[in-house]
């Protein structure tokens, strides 16, 4: 019996700017991490969701995946923190924000107030002080976010689906097309030329009336939803 | 066929003694800026620089006038030596150097207060040249602190912010714009109209906000190519205007 082997892919895009190209390659890592087989099995963050272990979702990866991807999976699909997901800071955010400068804490004007602010509050005692922290770092979670092309930061670690993978390849290979060979006077430049060319795109009406920004964000939220399902049942199954 | 006389190799030590003699790219081109300088008849006095530092680098207003009270503000912490790098820069932006314009601002500039009109022109280049867009946008935040009547920073962070995704904060950087803008301002008001009525017509399919102030752009600078083709899109059946 023939057992069926993982095929090689190469695509070749035009990107901005080298950090792009890099967060371009993340972003497919994220993507796969999400995609079921065609047979309907769960993907690789379905089976971390439901057991728990990273490890055991790792076993679904074929033997021939490097050691630095299979790291880098593996962080994708720890457990997420009952505190603030800060490693949406370190994730591409699908193509909404693959070209994005990478930003973290330092720039982030959102948190930055929220923390100001609750700081200046006053606090019947310190447990009541720790737990309005606690929810600020919900809120936080679950608040679009304007450095994430407004989506949370929940929706950016959940990653994307298969349907923004087959956007994100639609929206690179116009990309290629448009800017493969034209001379720009600088990254910031091309960068910005790239920004503009994406924010149009989202924005274009497809099948059925949506945006491209709609089928993203509801794939993503129809992703959290799996996702709260598979921890309720792991969790009722325990 | 003759030879090249062969040359005698130096020592280690002697080579990079003689490295470090050589002058970098942005001492060559401090020396050219100098040269410039000189050409034009620039001589830096204690009796002269600020009048020189307004003729060069602000010939105009009100950002004259900005650049005179961060002069009499500073006075003491300025000088000659400070009116000398303002006006090597001014070279720089002539010339359209944008490396070298970082380059001058991060190596000259910060032994000296910061000055709200300068990092408005230099974050420009560290956003769309650079394209460090967090290093610009902390600048340009300085710069709405502390020149809050001038437009420019506020259309910049709206522009940002619609690059970064964020068409609400991009609506309300465009609108605050729009309050500032003045109608002497053709270029920048043009662009301010047309930019806030894009914005909102990718937020909500406002068209008829956003044919306004596609006119309004268009009132300011009639020959403005995108802002007359968008105003045909919007007029017509499209649900989507290139921006």
């Amino acid at each position: 019996m023939v057992k069926s082997h993982p095929k090689t892919i190469t695509k070749s895009y035009w990107v901005p700017t080298e950090t792009a190209g890099e967060r371009v390659f993340w972003m497919s890592l994220e993507f796969s991490l999400n995609r079921r087989s065609k047979a309907g099995q769960p993907s690789i963050a379905e089976v971390a969701w439901s057991s728990g272990s990273a490890d055991e979702a790792l076993l679904e990866l074929p033997p021939v995946v490097p050691e630095r991807i299979r790291r880098e999976a593996q962080r994708l699909i720890q457990p997420w923190p009952d505190s603030r997901y800060t490693d949406a800071y370190r994730r591409s955010g699908g193509i909404l924000n693959v070209f994005t400068p990478p930003w973290g804490e330092e720039q982030d004007e959102v948190w930055a107030a929220m923390a100001a602010e609750w700081k200046a509050q006053d606090f019947a005692n310190d447990q009541a002080r720790q737990e309005a922290f606690l929810a600020l770092e919900q809120q936080w979670n679950t608040t679009p976010h304007p450095f994430f092309a407004r989506l949370t930061p929940a929706q950016v670690m959940v990653c994307g689906g298969p349907h923004e993978a087959e956007l994100a390849d639609e929206f690179l290979r116009r990309l290629t097309r448009m800017c493969d060979g034209r001379p720009f006077q600088s990254e910031g430049e091309a960068l910005i030329k790239t920004l503009m060319l994406l924010r149009g795109w989202q924005c274009q009406p497809r099948k059925g009336g949506r945006t491209v920004l709609d089928i993203i964000v509801s794939e993503r939220n129809e992703l959290l939803a799996r996702r709260d399902r598979a921890l309720n049942e792991s969790a009722n199954s325990r | 066929m003759s030879r090249k006389p062969r040359k005698r190799k130096r020592p280690r030590q002697a080579q990079s003694r003689q490295r470090s003699r050589m002058p970098s790219v942005y001492q060559r081109n401090i020396h050219q800026a100098d040269d410039i300088l000189a050409g034009e008849g620039v001589e830096i006095r204690p009796d002269n620089w600020q009048q020189l530092a307004l003729d060069w680098f602000v010939p105009n207003e009100p950002e004259r006038g900005e650049l005179a009270r961060y002069i009499a503000d500073h006075e003491p912490e300025l000088g000659v030596s400070w009116a000398r790098e303002l006006l090597r820069l001014e070279v720089f932006f002539q010339a359209r150097d944008y490396a070298q314009i970082i380059a001058h601002y991060d190596q000259a500039f910060s032994r000296y207060p910061r000055c709200a009109l300068v990092e408005m022109w230099v974050a420009d280049q560290i956003f769309r040249h650079a394209g460090d867009f967090w290093r610009a946008r902390q600048m340009y935040r300085y710069v709405v602190d502390h020149l809050p009547y001038h437009p420019k920073p506020y259309y910049e962070l709206g522009f940002m912010s619609y690059l970064l995704g964020d068409f609400v904060g991009a609506l309300g950087w465009f609108n605050q714009a729009a309050e500032q803008v003045t109608d002497d301002d053709v270029e920048m008001g043009a662009r301010v109209f047309y930019n806030r009525g894009m914005v909102r017509f990718a937020l909500d399919s406002d068209r008829e906000a956003a044919i306004a102030d596609v006119q309004e752009a268009l009132r300011r600078k009639p020959d403005y190519p995108q802002a007359k083709e968008a105003l045909r899109g919007l007029r017509g059946r499209v649900r989507w205007v290139p921006w």
